[in-house]
């Protein structure tokens, strides 16, 4: 790949960034190509060595905060006319349950990734709640003189479930997070990307 | 090494490059690259980051007919090396603490 091709689908992909810092990473690239070509390397080397514009896409959205890419996004590229506001707040019955309705949604949608966990720690909540009822009932049966082998057998049962279903647990948090994080990191790269 | 961590002695790093001289993006990389591998992306990350809390400033000076960007340090990113030291110094004596356990 030349120079300017990889500078090219570099532009194409950062699209959804400030124009300024798209100019500003360009650049930065093609200093650094061009230093890497005064040593000696051929076009292709150096560009091959800065790595794939993917992979630029990628570490981009991981040093990126969410919130200051959608505050980018959201910026108006103009100022709005009187018009404009008036028709805005004239609109509000409108557009304001709709908005409500997206972000609703959005919301259903994140709590479902974490559907897993939920389930899991109630799980293990109700696993805890029986050992603590199981033992209660046998110390009960055995205060009257007659051991309950189904109370006793039931809270160890409860015990020993709920022991080893903390592992779920665990396991379940951790691949939610990792699966959030992906996500997370995908839509960055989304709107890094912008309109191609 | 913890991302957290790692991202305060990737900065530390940068400032110790250009310390003692100015420097421009790819000798910095090259220049790091026995104690640490650092990709474009990243390092552009934390110059910017630097130069925004005013530890680094940024010239643009011609070089062989095209422009080429160098790094100088200020006296506030001098400060964060020996900052970063004394930490270090106690971070080091908690170490030898522990290795004195076993």
């Amino acid at each position: 790949m030349t120079k300017q091709e990889f500078l090219t689908e570099l532009r194409k992909n950062l699209n959804g960034l400030p124009k300024d810092e798209i100019e500003d990473r360009i650049n930065f690239y093609e200093e650094m190509i061009n230093d890497r070509m005064d040593e000696g390397k051929t076009e292709e080397q150096a560009v091959a060595d800065i790595g794939t514009t993917d992979e630029a896409v990628r570490t981009i959205a991981s040093q990126t905060k969410m919130s200051t890419l959608v505050k980018e996004k959201m910026k108006l590229k103009r100022s709005l006319t009187g018009w404009e506001i008036l028709l805005i707040a004239l609109a509000f019955p409108v557009w304001f349950p709709l908005l409500m309705t997206v972000l609703s949604l959005l919301f259903t949608a994140y709590i479902m990734t974490w559907v897993l966990v939920i389930v899991s720690f109630s799980v293990e909540a109700g696993l805890i709640a029986g050992a603590g009822g199981g033992i209660a009932a046998f110390v009960c049966s055995l205060i009257e003189g007659a051991p309950s082998l189904i109370a006793g057998g039931g809270a160890l049962l409860c015990i020993g479930g709920a022991c080893l279903f903390v592992l779920a647990c665990i396991g379940a948090t951790k691949v939610t997070l990792k699966i959030s994080k992906s996500i997370f990191l995908g839509i960055k790269s989304k709107i890094i990307r912008g309109r191609n | 090494m913890d991302a957290q961590l790692k991202r305060g002695v990737l900065d530390v790093c940068v400032l110790a490059a250009i310390k003692n001289e100015d420097s421009y993006g790819y000798k910095i990389i090259k220049d790091l690259s026995p104690i640490v591998e650092l990709s474009e992306s990243t390092l552009y990350t934390i110059l910017k980051r630097l130069e925004t809390a005013s530890m680094l400033v940024v010239r643009s000076t011609e070089f062989e007919g095209r422009l080429r960007k160098y790094y100088h340090i200020t006296p506030r990113g001098l400060q964060r090396i020996l900052d970063f030291k004394n930490e270090w110094k106690e971070i080091m004596d908690i170490y030898s603490f522990i290795g004195k356990e076993d």
